[in-house]
């Protein structure tokens, strides 16, 4: 009973999240300067009988909050409506450009997790000194670095320089190697960063005391007290993570010529695309939602505590 | 040991920039020989149109991908005149107002539909149809009064006022022929697709959005335009468009052999090929207007010709061009691109640079004093001019260019020219709002007059000078009447001395370009005629 309050909860709590995401959306699009006739035009020629048919195509003159509701009912109903842009279902535009993105994030998101936990419990403690320093210093210099210098310097080293990868596109787990790396390298940087700090407040604990008087063996301490410890905080990091994914997607899709989410979002922000950039909002409200419930039920794994209370 | 993490860095980072730099050392230059037939060919291009329907084209940097699966009727040979193709001919009477046109035989759709009267006459009433393409519609077909299919090889146009431009949309990709099939039931025929086809030498059979499309080789193809170097089906079997929007990129998978072609080679980037003995570089001046900065005369400081001559005169076009493209971009002396028929080649040379000149115009004009700044100032204010840039359709480094104009005026005249990059939106507005000085703009019409008529004519669709003169509008109607291509000319000639030099409406820059860079295995590597943007596949071979 408590387990079915709980999921009504949280699917109402994703309703709200999902519904404000969509209204800030179109409140930002429609405080934005100029209107959708005036992207669909483009730089060609504009005349009022022109704009005429593009607003009765569309029905553009209907008041601003007419439209919205419309939005609305519509994405309620499970209709993403037509792209002004690209003249096709969105659903059809953005269900041909999802899965290339999701195995790019998902990829990224297990390259950077593993490569965090490694460097983390490799550096963590206080008789290595150097290695974390020098880790550290990676790690700063790795958030601090452009995704698109990264993706650059990759390309013209291991595609252009040395032949080892492809360079462009969706053709298999080959031409996804750089894409993901590159995606997972900031998002390594930060959590080893957080995971470390972590572990060395974990050392400190009593428990971790109490763990080695019974004679547990040193990795067996990191591993299974301090690393759960350590991982509460980085686990709250996941919608951090998933935000990270969806922005870092639109410069690395650009740079390796992917296709993807990223470019469709960006190109339907920059030219108001209204029925895109509501349906990838609804997609992203949903994706947030569904990270931050799985991160929730992380913490139950994670925490025997919780799971008492 | 801190030290080795940042010596791999700078490591990886000279090899970064050798990567890009090396001339790879390869034994002997290979050229592509005899034209063969067979084989596949990827190129790497810049922009993924927005649409794959010729009706609805809008960029000329997708206009490559439109002539591999549609034809128009008629074509440009490299002289400008126009030529047949899907067409045999045309006659018009002598009143200008009727265009009778017969057909080729035996041409059939990709789909099997076959190419007579009743689907040219499909085409242009789908294109007149409201809604479908509004822009072609209200400019290209403003004068077209009805379609008539005479016989199934004759059809026959009727005009409401003489109008030469209707050869030119016969030309045009919108004017491509699209089979009434597809017409009547493609899924999304304002998108286009695989199921939206044409008569072309290619067949569209794969669109993966985002990343490329793919053309195989129509082997029934048979009627292929004077203007091309061979006749019969396309020496490829299939050709990959793959969209790599970073310059770098392109020309790194051009480098390492990804690719075998790449259009849209930056200057920067231009030494990278021509350095590279298997690679190689061609450039060709685009048709229609060159990029140039319009004045808006409809309020100060440019309502005054002393103003806008000073504004004119404070930039030295080569120095500027010179820093930017690095020696690689064409100057343009009027708004017609050099490449077009109609160029007026007395401006050359008759104005610009003479710094001494501005400065004593604007002296004249009443802007003689200065302020702390150092820019000039009249009863206080001061002259200030702004340039609003949409940034989606800055390309050509436009940006840079505007900076280095900005310090060229101020430098040598004490203009303040304000430039915002700025989103679709915002220019719209200040356009709308008459909130702006200078307007930057190219456009890459086949026939040049088709975008003076957009840009001076008084009721144009892009009139941001605001001009509003009768002497100038009668010239442009007349332009548009006119079919002798000396009178012509002429009157086009007389048109360009109004516009640039008697009245200083615009400062032209340069004449865009485009380039193509190609693996030496290539062969076949041309322009469209006229246009002067990479032409299709079709007489592209690839050396075994």
């Amino acid at each position: 009973m408590s387990l079915l309050r709980a999921v009504a909860r949280r699917v109402a709590t994703g309703l709200v999240v999902w519904w404000a995401a969509a209204t800030a959306a179109y409140l930002a699009l429609l405080a934005a300067p100029g209107d959708t006739v005036d992207s669909i035009v483009g730089d060609g020629a504009d005349t009022p009988q022109i704009r005429a048919q593009i607003i009765a195509e569309w029905g553009l003159d209907r008041p601003a909050v007419g439209q919205y509701l419309d939005y609305l009912w519509r994405l309620a109903g499970g209709d993403l409506g037509r792209s002004y842009l690209r003249q096709r279902p969105v659903a059809e535009v953005i269900g041909e450009q999802l899965a290339p993105t999701a195995t790019l994030a998902v990829t990224a998101a297990g390259l950077g997790v593993l490569l965090a936990v490694t460097v983390a419990v490799g550096t963590a403690g206080r008789r290595r000194r150097w290695p974390r320093r020098v880790s550290s210093g990676v790690e700063l210099l790795l958030v601090s670095t452009p995704s698109f210098l990264i993706g650059i310097v990759l390309l013209s080293v291991l595609s252009f320089r040395y032949g080892l990868f492809p360079v462009a596109g969706d053709q298999g787990p080959a031409a996804l190697v750089l894409p993901a790396v590159t995606l997972a390298l900031p998002i390594a940087g930060l959590l080893a960063q957080v995971l470390r700090d972590g572990l060395d407040r974990a050392w400190d604990e009593p428990f971790v005391l109490t763990a080695r008087a019974r004679g547990v063996r040193e990795r067996t301490v990191l591993l299974r007290h301090a690393l759960r410890h350590a991982l509460l905080p980085a686990v709250t990091l996941a919608g951090w993570l998933f935000g990270i994914l969806l922005g870092g997607a639109v410069i690395v899709e650009q740079v390796f010529g992917r296709p993807g989410l990223g470019q469709v979002t960006l190109n339907a922000v920059t030219s108001k695309d209204m029925p895109v950039v509501l349906a990838v909002v609804t997609l992203s409200a949903a994706g947030y939602v569904v990270v931050n419930t799985a991160a929730d039920l992380t913490y139950l794994l994670v925490d025997p505590r919780l799971r008492r209370s | 040991m801190s030290v080795r993490p940042l010596r791999t860095l700078a490591v990886a980072a000279v090899l970064a920039v050798a990567a890009g730099c090396a001339t790879a050392t390869t034994p002997a230059v290979e050229a592509a020989g005899q034209p063969r037939s067979g084989g596949a060919l990827t190129w790497a291009v810049e922009t993924e149109p927005i649409t794959l329907n010729p009706h609805q084209y809008a960029q000329a940097k997708a206009r490559l991908l439109v002539w591999n699966s549609f034809e128009a009727l008629l074509t440009y040979d490299a002289r400008g005149a126009l030529v047949p193709w899907l067409a045999t001919g045309w006659q018009v009477t002598p009143d200008g107002l009727r265009y009778t046109l017969s057909l080729r035989a035996a041409v059939t759709f990709t789909d099997g539909t076959p190419f007579d009267a009743a689907a040219v006459k499909a085409n242009i009433d789908k294109l007149r149809e409201p809604g479908y393409a509004p822009a072609v519609a209200a400019v290209q077909l403003r004068h077209l009064k009805a379609v008539e299919v005479v016989d199934p090889r004759t059809v026959r146009l009727t005009l409401t006022a003489p109008d030469v431009l209707i050869l030119d949309f016969l030309a045009s990709p919108q004017g491509a022929q699209v089979s009434p099939r597809s017409l009547r039931e493609a899924r999304n025929l304002k998108a286009g697709g695989v199921d939206v086809v044409g008569t072309g030498p290619f067949v569209l059979d794969r669109y993966v959005p985002g990343q490329e499309l793919h053309y195989r080789r129509n082997p029934g193809y048979d009627w292929a335009p004077p203007t091309a170097t061979h006749t019969g089906p396309a020496h490829l079997d299939e050709i990959t468009y793959r969209f790599l929007k970073e310059s770098a990129v392109r020309v790194g998978a051009l480098t390492s052999q990804q690719v075998q072609l790449i259009e849209g080679v930056p200057a920067t980037d231009q030494p990278l090929i021509t350095g590279n003995p298997r690679l190689r570089l061609s450039r060709q001046l685009n048709s229609g207007s060159a990029y140039s900065y319009y004045l808006n005369v409809s309020h100060a400081p440019f309502d005054d010709l002393r103003v806008r001559q000073a504004f004119r005169e404070a930039v030295d076009v080569d120095t500027v061009l010179a820093s930017v493209y690095r020696d690689t971009a064409t100057r343009a002396w009027s708004v017609v691109s050099p490449s077009s028929p109609l160029y007026d080649k007395r401006l050359e040379g008759s104005y610009g640079g003479d710094t001494a000149r501005a400065n004593r115009l604007l002296d004249q004009a009443g802007w003689a004093t200065r302020d702390a700044d150092g820019y000039r100032t009249r009863a206080g204010r001061r002259l200030t001019v702004r340039l609003v840039q949409a940034a989606p359709y800055v390309r050509d480094r436009r940006d840079v260019l505007a900076q280095a104009v900005q310090a060229a005026v101020k430098q040598s005249a004490g203009i303040d020219l304000k430039v915002s990059l700025v989103d679709q939106g915002t220019a719209q507005q200040a356009f709308a709002r008459n909130e702006y000085e200078v307007f930057d703009n190219s456009r890459a019409d086949t026939d040049a007059a088709a975008a003076l008529n957009l840009l001076l004519h008084s009721g144009g669709g892009i009139n941001r000078t605001r001009i509003n003169d009768p002497q100038l509008d009668r010239l442009l109607e007349a332009g548009q009447a006119t079919a002798d291509p000396t009178r012509r000319a002429a009157g086009y000639a007389d048109l360009q001395q109004r516009v640039v030099a008697d009245q200083a409406l615009a400062l032209p820059l340069y004449a865009p370009a485009d380039q193509i860079a190609a693996s030496t295995a290539v062969g076949g590597v041309r322009f469209e005629p006229t246009a002067g943007v990479p032409a299709s596949a079709y007489d592209l071979w690839i050396a075994r």
